[in-house]
């Protein structure tokens, strides 16, 4: 068998000049295997050299007057399970591989891309980026300054212990079909879905900075819904699971307790029925982390993308209320209120070792006792507010479309004192506690927002009681952190994500996470999304 | 891209891998070449060569589906025989029909040159000139340029082939007044390149954010509205894909009846409203097939406002006796009665708003197709039939039937080719101005 680019849990790995990557891929070997076998490398699958193709790239594009240079070859794969009550109803599996080489020719960017990974298919891209970057460069208007970066050579993986690509359909199929039976083993639960989305890449990214960069990357997001039906009534209601995507592998079904809350959920879907629909009004909000990252993620997460603030978004998602003469002024949020942008927390699903671009992965303050502070950065955007290090923001969704600035990780720091979720409702008069997702909605700027949520119960006079339905919760966003004044400590926090966050001309994909504690808001105005 | 020829031999060679019963393989490629500017100058770009096979297999009927993009010999046989492996313990598939024997084809349209081989040094060009309208309009411009080619091939273990292609060019943009006050938008796109007018797409979006200055707060509330093309394609441009059969006859449709049974034949709709797909239209020629691989031909859905046609999937067709529906592939909104312009029906409005666009649509109600979305880029109050100022953006929330219904549909416009903005420009449809009443603006929405 040829080497593979595989990565044994905890072993070191010595990087050398001639690292080879298998592309075919999809055979299944010749010897006897079960009939749920996953990928195994063909034996005669066509090798690629991704070194000797990163020094045709570089060299090629430096022959041509490329200033900078990179090519990111990069592979892969994905593989979907979706299951209902007793049912698999389909398994998808599909893997992309293929190269991109982006060059800075006379201050004017270039960009191609190919499924072929061949050398003469690179020095055709390189020679294709460079011509449309001149063709650019006569008329652009300034030219793009791109901060320098250290040259590093190194491999990275994310964290992960049970690479899912190694563990069997079967095994997959007896943990989806195990939580379907416990939710429906609850009376009044009607029907239940099961899924598991696993997601590997494969990035190697050489740059003419002398960065060559071999990274490994897992994620895993498994989930369910169970769902009561009131026929008498016409009425139904779900509860899914709260938890989220996160950088994990197959360890994941072991870390969290599956069954515990698919039986859980199956009872609250079902108290769901019978829950009172909340009056609107003006209450204190008491949020979980499952619910709170949402709003994290769409008026902290996306407001403060620079690219997003210096309208380069404006033709697509829109633009920022926050503008670069904010920084270090504007009052974000109440004076407890800290957010940290990172591409380092573990188990996070934009954390790389290093970005696009070869900047290592880091850590920030976005928000400061509640003043904004500062940005998401790459080396291009750094210089325009005068910075001269980028955050290291850069990433592409795949091989095929060009790296630009992403959304690292946004976490809401945790209070100091450890403070539990029984201390932020005892200080309650007239609230609500909220759980999980559901519907969403913000404006193009990032001002007003309202959200849905899974589950809702009444807070009385410091206690919670029973539970509501049909709450949303409306704010504008410097109001609503703002009237923070609560923070649980370092054991709530939990950090929930997002698989499918979409940015760009054309639109490219990326996964984030968002951390948080309990927290606590006061006065926010709640609806009845059903009137 | 690929060739007829060279997508033929792959279809072979991956149906000469088949050991199971039944197959059917789709081979597609892609050349996309775009160009993005902001901040009145040019950003990122691409050029992207992409092609994927996938094969679906049934096996004693059980199936299953697998796609690569790596088109040699060896992971073509191993996505095969990953396919079979895959379909061996899957569940059987309840609906599955035979794959097509031998279908005839009309020849499309669709593939213009012209868009295929994109000249990067005109593009660069072209895009300066529109910076230039910019900076001399004092605002400042953001946009996409697109083209793309590419080529789709289907060939079934019953004899079946055809492959078709086409292009797109397409240029959407943004113009923003410095002070962030105004916003406007234009977008048009068309299989022909020579056909995008580039100078008229960017000179629209600068008037639209020119004139939407200064915005007035207005109450929400219902209101007579005239929709611009771009904000028919928005909120009306995916109507054809809500005429499921199936889902009708199975009662949870917009098109299904009270009881039972569906509302095949009614007259739901104003008597002027036509929606149809046709293949061949010299103006958004689509593809000659349907995405089960059936021969396309021109189909009404509504035909003078009465429902003609509920689309037949093979299998739900097998299952009523009935045809399978050679539709729709694209769409066309169409007025069989007299038509108006934009300026008349300002003319004729005596309150009103003028929309350029919506945003963010997503469903509220599948029972009438209620809506929720935003406006953007452009509203308009409208008072004794003139334009008296801009006005902030809403959100909305209404049922497209009862927008096209005799009580609200009053005014219809000649129909125009226009891209859906929310797919940046990549698909595209006909559709006219339309004056609506009664238009529920439910929030008022502060963002511009």
């Amino acid at each position: 068998m040829p080497s593979s680019w595989k990565w044994a849990p905890g072993a070191a790995f010595e990087p050398s000049r001639r690292t080879v990557l298998t592309s075919g891929g999809l055979a299944i070997g010749a010897a006897a295997l079960p009939a749920w076998v996953l990928e195994a490398e063909a034996e005669d699958a066509s090798a690629v050299d991704r070194d000797a193709l990163a020094d045709v790239a570089l060299s090629t594009a430096r022959d041509l007057g490329a200033d900078y240079a990179d090519i990111r070859i990069t592979r892969k794969r994905e593989e979907g399970i979706y299951t209902r009550e007793e049912r698999v109803q389909w398994v998808e599996r599909s893997q992309t591989f293929g190269f991109g080489v982006r060059v800075l020719v006379a201050g004017a960017w270039g960009f191609a891309a190919g499924n072929s990974v061949t050398q003469g298919a690179v020095r055709q891209a390189v020679a294709t980026a460079v011509k449309t970057a001149a063709a650019n460069a006569k008329y652009i208007r300034s030219a793009v300054q791109l901060l320098p970066a250290k040259g590093v050579q190194d491999m990275w993986k994310s964290n992960f212990t049970q690479d899912p690509f190694d563990v069997s359909m079967d095994k997959k199929i007896e943990h989806l079909m195990a939580i379907n039976k416990t939710a429906m083993g609850v009376r009044g639960v009607s029907f239940v879905n099961s899924s598991m989305t696993w997601v590997n890449e494969q990035r190697f990214l050489a740059t003419t900075d002398g960065s060559r960069i071999d990274q490994y990357l897992i994620r895993g997001y498994p989930s369910f819904q169970a769902t009561a039906v009131d026929r008498q009534k016409g009425d139904f209601q779900s509860r899914s699971s709260l938890t989220g995507p996160q950088a994990m592998g197959f360890e994941y079904m072991q870390t969290h307790d599956w069954l515990g809350e698919a039986e859980r959920a199956g009872e609250e879907a079902v108290a769901k029925l019978k829950a009172r629909p909340v009056d609107p009004g003006s209450y204190d909000l008491v949020i979980d982390p499952t619910n709170l990252w949402l709003t994290i993620h769409e008026s902290v997460g996306h407001s403060t993308e620079l690219d997003r603030a210096l309208w380069w978004e404006a033709n697509y998602a829109g633009t920022s209320f926050l503008t670069p003469k904010e920084t270090g002024e504007l009052r974000f949020g109440s004076e407890m209120v800290n957010f940290i942008a990172d591409r380092t927390q573990p188990t996070g699903l934009a954390t790389v070792g290093y970005d696009d671009e070869g900047v290592p992965g880091q850590s920030w303050y976005l928000v400061k006792d509640g003043i904004f502070v500062d940005w998401q950065t790459t080396r291009d955007l750094a210089p325009l507010i005068g910075r001269d290090t980028s955050y290291g923001c850069l990433n592409a969704e795949s091989w095929e479309y060009v790296a630009f600035p992403r959304m690292p990780n946004v976490s809401l720091q945790p209070g100091k004192e450890d403070i539990s979720q029984d201390d932020l409702v005892a200080d309650v008069k007239n609230g609500i506690l909220i759980f999980g997702n559901g519907s969403w909605s913000i404006d193009q700027q990032r001002y007003n927002f309202q959200f849905g949520g899974q589950l809702f119960y009444e807070i009385r006079d410091g206690k919670v009681g029973n539970m509501l339905r049909d709450v949303t919760y409306q704010s504008r966003t410097t109001d609503f952190w703002r009237s923070c004044d609560g923070l649980g400590g370092e054991a709530t926090y939990h950090l929930g994500g997002a698989f499918n966050d979409g940015k760009g001309e054309p639109t490219q994909v990326s996964t984030v996470s968002h951390g948080c504690p309990v927290s606590r808001f006061r006065g926010v105005t709640v609806l009845n999304s059903a009137a | 891209m690929l060739s007829e020829s060279e997508a033929k031999a792959l279809c072979q060679t991956v149906l000469g891998a088949v050991t199971a019963q039944d197959a059917e393989v789709s081979v597609r490629s892609r050349d996309y070449a775009n160009l993005r500017f902001a901040g009145n100058d040019f950003l990122t770009n691409g050029q992207t060569s992409d092609r994927w096979v996938t094969v679906t297999v049934w096996v004693d009927r059980r199936k299953a589906a697998v796609t690569t993009h790596e088109t040699d010999e060896a992971s073509l046989k191993a996505a095969v025989a990953r396919a079979e492996d895959t379909a061996r313990v899957s569940p059987v598939d309840q609906e599955y029909v035979p794959t097509l024997g031998p279908q005839d084809y009309r020849p499309g349209k669709s593939y213009v040159a012209a868009t295929a081989e994109i000249d990067v040094e005109k593009r660069a060009k072209t895009i300066d000139g529109v910076i230039g309208q910019y900076e001399k309009a004092e605002v400042i411009g953001a946009g996409f340029h697109q083209a793309i080619a590419e080529s789709s091939a289907i060939a079934t273990l019953n004899g079946n082939f055809h492959y078709e292609r086409w292009t797109l060019a397409s240029l959407s943009n943004t113009a923003r007044t410095p002070d962030g006050g105004s916003s406007g938008f234009f977008l048009r796109n068309h299989n022909d390149i020579r056909k995008l007018d580039t100078g008229r797409i960017a000179s629209k979006a600068v008037e639209k954010a020119l004139t939407s200055r200064n915005p007035h707060t207005m109450e929400a509330g219902r209101y007579t509205v005239i929709l611009e093309p771009q904000a028919t394609a928005d909120l009306f441009g995916s109507l054809i894909y809500y005429f499921d059969a199936r889902s009708a006859e199975e009662g949870r449709s917009a098109f299904s009846k009270p009881g039972s049974g569906t509302r095949l034949g009614e007259q739901m709709f104003d008597e002027r409203v036509n929606l149809y797909s046709d293949p061949w239209h010299p103006e958004l020629p689509g593809s000659v097939r349907t995405d089960e691989g059936l021969p396309a031909e021109k189909v009404y859905l509504v035909r003078n406002g009465m429902l003609e046609t509920l689309v037949y999937s093979r299998y739900w067709a097998m299952q009523r006796d009935a045809e399978p529906t050679p539709g729709p592939v694209n769409e066309i909104l169409e007025s069989s009665g007299e038509t108006a312009s934009v300026e008349e029906m300002i003319r004729s409005t005596e309150r009103g708003l003028l929309l350029g666009r919506f945003w963010y649509i997503r469903q509220v109600d599948p029972r009438d197709l209620t809506f929720t979305g935003l406006t953007r880029d452009g509203v308009w109050y409208i008072e004794d039939g003139e334009i008296r100022y801009p006005v902030r953006n809403f959100r909305f929330n209404q049922s497209v039937v009862e927008s096209l219904s005799p009580d609200h549909l009053l005014m219809i416009g000649p129909s125009e080719r226009v891209g859906n903005s929310e797919s940046q420009g990549r698909s595209s449809v006909l559709v006219p101005a339309l004056k609506i009443a009664n238009f529920n603006f439910t929030s008022q929405s502060e963002a511009i």
